[in-house]
């Protein structure tokens, strides 16, 4: 005689450790119904925070707006990073913006591509 | 027999002494994610009839909460830290939320119960003070279950 049903958490997440280029780095992925949130940590604290979106309009290509929205603002690599994961969350078919927030310890093209695969390999889109 | 079913059952229930579970009003679920630098803590509250989210994402120099109200939407964004030379705490609006504010109260006393640097995204509606004051107060007991705050 089950009286109450518990309710299913309704933000999925995921949260992997791996090392990347020698750092132990923490990945902590969640989805909202309107918003990616990943969170990528090698210092302990989100670092800088990005949010990246594509604007549709009818007559052209989609485009893709990514801008540092906290912290570091001279870093390119870091929006490259958003850049390659707000187009592949465009591709599987999801509108979803992207909150992205990069606490790094080196910020090498290296390093980034290595977050981008590790996030691609572990996402929820 | 119906009777002799009826007994089975009941020599099978299990009594709880959990006050969750006998409550009919709140209906929790909790669920946590232990690493040694990651602590995940999710868990749904009924309160007031308003159904509210938190998630709890505890890394090692910062705290980043998520309170959803009745709705898993992302809402506003808001950072907080403690200010040098004086222990003043200052607040931003990282993304959404430049009229109403909602939530950024909430990011403002949790650095000064935790002592951390805190990120904060609500979707509370605006103009609910009661909303907002519910929230934080259940927001606040957890962290100090959780032993996330400070001693005063």
């Amino acid at each position: 005689m089950d009286v109450t049903q518990p309710i299913r958490f309704p933000v999925t997440q995921k949260a992997v450790s791996l090392d990347i280029k020698g750092n132990k780095t923490e990945i902590v992925i969640s989805k909202y119904d309107d918003r990616f949130l990943v969170i990528v940590t090698q210092i302990g604290c989100m670092g800088t925070i990005l949010h990246a979106r594509k604007e549709e309009s009818v007559s052209t290509d989609p485009t893709y707006n990514v801008s540092v929205v906290f912290g570091k603002r001279d870093e390119p690599w870091l929006l490259a990073c958003g850049r390659q994961l707000i187009e592949h969350i465009s591709c599987s078919d999801s509108s979803r913006h992207l909150v992205l927030s990069l606490g790094l310890k080196d910020h090498s093209p290296g390093t980034l591509k290595d977050i981008a695969l590790a996030v691609i390999n572990n996402r929820l889109w | 027999m119906a009777s002799e079913e009826l007994d089975r059952n009941f020599s099978q229930l299990k009594v709880t002494k959990d006050s969750s579970d006998c409550n009919g009003n709140n209906s929790i679920l909790e669920q946590e994610t232990v690493n040694s630098d990651v602590q995940i803590t999710c868990f749904t509250e009924d309160l007031h009839d308003v159904t509210f989210h938190f998630q709890i994402i505890r890394l090692a120099k910062q705290i980043y909460v998520w309170i959803g109200c009745k709705t898993a939407k992302f809402g506003h964004l808001y950072a907080a830290a403690i200010t040098r030379p004086n222990n003043t705490v200052a607040v931003t609006s990282i993304l959404g939320g430049t009229s109403d504010n909602t939530g950024s109260g909430i990011a403002r006393r949790l650095v000064l119960k935790t002592g951390l640097n805190i990120i904060v995204a609500c979707n509370i509606p605006k103009d609910s003070p009661m909303l907002e004051a519910t929230a934080e107060r259940k927001l606040i007991e957890k962290l100090r279950s959780l032993g996330y705050t400070r001693q005063a």
